[in-house]
């Protein structure tokens, strides 16, 4: 208690919770106080030093510690299990080819999602299933808002200074999930892009939205993957001028769709490359290119992507339900998704 | 109990800004686009005016590679030779 019979955060924890908030430490959520011991648990965890590096934004003048990533984890919730995961992704994030400073202060808003592949996802019971963006599992929620408070503490991403989203998005307050590697028709993610399926990865990609893609009627994969490919072409996405990377996240209906027609992932990439497209009349219509409407604009197509490899896909979500979601992202002149090998004594 | 402090401060590079040139007639000019829409119209407008006014002379026109991204470490050299003045930094 204060001198003036006020709970302390001496003896209080709810008052010491209440001092996070006043410092300006959290997410507009309370945290959870870290000790001495949950911080020395946690870099444990992960084999590192308080004083090491794990990255840094140059551009911003900023280098993260592993000390002051354990106290945002321990202040998110994570179990001191999680820290390798966390790790990984700021690691990630601080990748050249991730660019950070753009999809992190852009007026876009973006979320960093966080996809979990390898033994890692099971081993910490990452949910790759029902509900896969909502709410109800410890280790999605808490590791991905712990690299939100990473950010906002350590990597100097502010909302009202370096974080200048005008909108922003629920997913920046987390965003973590593992793929259905159990039940997938194909490699998973991260051995399309080079590791062992027995490595456990994270791969962060910058999106600014998420929108559920419905289609209870497509009994085989060309009408199913229309639905995605309009989505992803639709006047209002942000780049539609042919540098772009989206995430497209199949669920269990649509994914048995392609399974049973024997559809590859890269049928599926090369699908939505040539179907992804906007007339450029429509663009000009739509004010997202200048100028007038010509005739040849009527019968002129731009692609929304260049290559397969632009389409991140990834299967995950519930068994049944006729939906699955696009992710689009932030454009590949701007940042790429990057994945990192999760490591440390844990693995 | 103690409160543990999450943050990490930035810590500024010095940085050392080259002194503005007495004059601006005749000045060689390098314009660094960052690739916002309209960056480089606004830009090459801007250079267009001090060549009038004043006479400078648009050396080079260097487009980075996204307002993502810093401008390489091996332009920078490049640049110095060719410039007095560089004019850069377009917001949306």
């Amino acid at each position: 208690m204060t001198d003036s019979g006020e709970p302390s955060a001496a003896s209080d924890p709810a008052a010491l919770i209440e001092a996070y908030f006043a410092a300006g430490y959290t997410d507009g959520l309370p945290v959870v106080p870290p000790t001495e011991k949950s911080i020395a648990d946690t870099l444990a965890a992960a084999g590192l030093r308080a004083e090491e590096p794990l990255g840094e934004i140059p551009s911003r003048n900023t280098r993260v510690t592993a000390e002051k990533a354990a106290i945002n984890a321990v202040m998110a919730g994570c179990r001191p299990e999680y820290f390798p995961v966390v790790v990984a992704a700021i690691r990630g994030l601080c990748r050249p080819e991730f660019a950070y400073h753009g999809p992190a202060s852009s007026t876009g808003g973006s979320a960093m999602v966080l996809i979990v592949n390898g033994p890692i996802a099971r081993a910490l019971g990452i949910n790759a299933g029902n509900n896969l963006f909502g709410q109800g599992h410890r280790p999605n929620a808490t590791i991905g808002r712990a690299v939100r408070l990473i950010m906002m503490n350590a990597m100097n991403t502010r909302p009202g200074f370096l974080d200048r989203a005008t909108l922003g998005n629920p997913g920046k307050y987390s965003f973590c999930f593992a793929e259905n590697e159990d039940d997938h028709p194909w490699e998973p993610l991260h051995v399309t892009r080079g590791f062992a399926a027995e490595d456990s990865t994270v791969t962060v990609y910058a999106s600014n939205s998420l929108y559920q893609v419905y289609n209870q009627l497509a009994a085989t994969p060309e009408p199913l993957l229309r639905c995605f490919a309009d989505a992803l072409a639709n006047l209002g996405t942000p780049n539609l001028k042919g540098f772009n990377e989206s995430l497209v996240v199949l669920a269990g209906e649509h994914t048995d769709v392609l399974r049973r027609h024997g559809w590859s992932r890269r049928d599926a990439q090369q699908f939505l490359v040539e179907h992804a497209r906007q007339r450029v009349a429509e663009l000009k219509r739509g004010a997202r290119l200048p100028g007038e409407v010509t005739p040849a604009d009527e019968t002129t197509e731009r692609h929304v992507f260049k290559a397969p490899e632009d389409i991140l896909l990834v299967c995950a979500g519930g068994r049944a339900g006729a939906w699955s979601a696009c992710l689009p992202g932030w454009g590949t002149k701007w940042t790429r998704s990057v994945t990192i090998r999760v490591e440390g004594p844990t693995q | 109990m103690k409160i543990f402090d999450p943050t990490a401060a930035a810590s500024p590079r010095p940085l050392g800004l080259a002194p503005a040139p007495p004059r601006l007639e005749g000045v060689r000019l390098v314009l660094v686009e960052n690739t916002k829409f309209n960056s480089e119209t606004l830009l090459r407008k801007l250079a267009d005016r001090l060549g009038r006014k004043y006479g400078t002379v648009l050396s080079v026109v260097h487009r980075k590679r996204s307002p993502s991204h810093e401008i390489e470490e091996g332009v920078i050299p490049a640049l110095r030779r060719q410039a007095d003045l560089v004019v850069s930094g377009i917001g949306d």
